[in-house]
């Protein structure tokens, strides 16, 4: 649905994405796990139009995509970046009217955002910077199916959450991707990310050495403490891993 | 007298308002000073007065030709002076510098296309003085606050309830945000230099009918408009428009009970006060790397 083909992207002399190849199938969700700094962020940055990759070339539903963020919203790929970007200026339904800038169903999604957010319901008319962090992430997602995508990718849902509001959040990923939007997820948080993934890759260095189901990635100890860190030491790592 | 005073003052203040409203408007969503604006009041007055001598004597259908006619000069400034800048994301110092440029280079090229004669409009409103309260005041001080209020409000509507405007009120808390939720951000900087133009031609059109048509009125007025909107603080509309009346208000009434040639001396004092005591602005807020 989602094909990414040969794509390349350095800022300056720093290589940040190699030659990164790989496809997200209709109604799954593909995670990508690597460290900080593996170029995780770009390569999302790059799929969704914000930057301009060097080579290598995006497609959605075999259509090439261009590098511009707008066009890539049109086609159905919507973007929710890390740090939630929300407009903290503006009210939690501003918000989720400018998601669904794209969209003829805006009365409907706000509607189904409340249903799937009943907090957000409560505080429609706050100024969204006053909202917790996860109710900001909560904000985000649902600003991001407000453009009734089909292709959702996320960069880092978790961060700087608390681990049972991050269940939350890998359970709402699981329920918009069983009602028929693929999710394309990057993660650090791996272990959470596979649990939840369909089909799974590791991104070292901006490029991706190693693929396959979420499952066999999860079972596969040493890639866990090869690039994310090492599990089986003691607990307190285990604990950096889950966090 | 003093409610005479007030009523001009209130004019005055009202025409920068109209032309502090493109300052901030800009300022808001893209950080930086757009020098070039006071060219747009200057073609705004000379519209005005062509349109008058060589198409039709109406004062009202001139004005709406200064205003179509500085819009589409706005946008022109956008796309060969801003945009490229723009899209290498350039530091907000070089587009500032453009703006600069462009406004120096313009006001020649007006000076010599139009000369530096000052220009009477051939058809203008009623120079009747009507009675208000006792006071005498002029009608066409009166028409001007009108005619700004109006404007000003059409404008707070849009930016308040329109699409556009929620769109434009995301985009002035970021512009990379706004794209990604499928705002072409390109367009919609073009429809705020529209806007910003089309009230700066409103106000170079209303200049000219309070004063006259000359090359160098757009710099001396929007020096005083750029001036309200810093001390209303720059980047926000009311700010704007609050600073536009102070300084409207004020010069009128120090040039009136002091000296007028106390007038430009109030405007820089107030300016020099204001960011000492708080340099965002009355209503401004103070973030990040702007120009």
């Amino acid at each position: 649905m989602l094909r990414v083909e040969n794509l390349s992207f350095s800022y300056g002399k720093i290589q940040a994405v190699r030659n990164v190849s790989f496809e997200v199938k209709k109604g799954e969700i593909m995670a990508i796990i690597g460290s900080n700094g593996a170029g995780k962020s770009s390569l999302l940055k790059c799929v969704a139009g914000l930057l301009k990759p060097q080579t290598g070339k995006i497609y959605m539903e075999g259509e090439a995509l261009e590098a511009s963020a707008y066009k890539t919203v049109e086609k159905g790929v919507c973007l929710i970046p890390e740090g939630r970007w929300i407009f903290s200026n503006l009210t939690v339904e501003e918000n989720l009217i400018l998601g669904g800038y794209t969209s003829k169903t805006v009365a409907q999604g706000i509607e189904r955002s409340y249903d799937m957010f009943p907090r957000l319901g409560e505080r429609r008319n706050q100024r969204a910077g006053t909202l917790s962090g996860g109710e900001q992430q909560m904000l985000a997602i649902a600003r991001g199916l407000m453009s009734n995508p089909k292709v959702l990718l996320l960069d880092e849902p978790s961060l700087g959450l608390a681990p049972l509001i991050v269940n939350d959040i890998m359970k709402i990923i699981q329920d918009a991707n069983k009602a028929g939007v693929s999710v394309l997820l990057v993660e650090q948080n791996a272990r959470k990310a596979l649990k939840i993934a369909h089909h799974a890759c590791v991104l070292k260095h901006g490029t991706i050495v190693k693929e396959g189901t979420g499952t066999e990635l999860a079972q596969d100890e040493s890639i866990l403490s090869e690039y994310l860190g090492n599990v089986n030491k003691n607990k307190k790592d285990r604990l950096i891993i889950n966090a | 007298m003093f409610f005479q005073q007030v009523i001009n003052g209130l004019s005055v203040g009202g025409i920068y308002a109209l032309m502090a409203v493109g300052y901030s408007l800009i300022y808001s969503l893209l950080n930086f000073t757009n020098f070039a604006h006071s060219i747009t009041v200057t073609i705004g007055a000379f519209a005005t007065f062509y349109f008058l001598a060589e198409v039709f004597q109406n004062i009202y259908a001139g004005i709406l030709f200064a205003i179509v006619v500085a819009g589409i000069l706005a946008m022109l400034i956008q796309i060969l002076g801003y945009s490229v800048l723009l899209k290498k994301n350039a530091q907000r110092i070089y587009l500032l510098i453009t703006g600069l440029g462009i406004s120096t280079m313009c006001d020649n090229l007006v000076i010599i296309a139009f000369t530096s004669r000052f220009r009477v409009y051939p058809a203008n409103f009623s120079t009747k003085a009507i009675n208000v309260f006792g006071a005498t005041v002029g009608t066409i001080d009166l028409i001007i606050l009108a005619v700004s209020a109006v404007a000003l409000i059409i404008v707070q509507l849009f930016i308040k309830k329109s699409r556009a405007g929620l769109a434009i009120r995301g985009a002035s808390f970021s512009l990379e945000t706004a794209s990604i939720m499928g705002i072409n951000t390109q367009k919609l900087i073009l429809i705020v230099f529209l806007i910003a133009g089309a009230l700066a031609g409103l106000a170079g059109a209303l200049l000219g009918a309070k004063y006259t048509a000359y090359p160098a009125l757009g710099s001396n007025m929007a020096n005083k408009a750029f001036i309200s909107s810093v001390v209303g603080g720059l980047g926000s509309i009311t700010g704007a428009v609050i600073g536009a009346l102070i300084l409207g208000i004020g010069e009128v009434l120090i040039s009136g009970y002091v000296s007028s040639a106390m007038r430009d001396i109030f405007s820089y004092t107030l300016l020099v006060i204001i960011l000492f005591v708080k340099p965002s602005g009355l209503m401004g807020v103070d973030t990040g790397e702007r120009a």
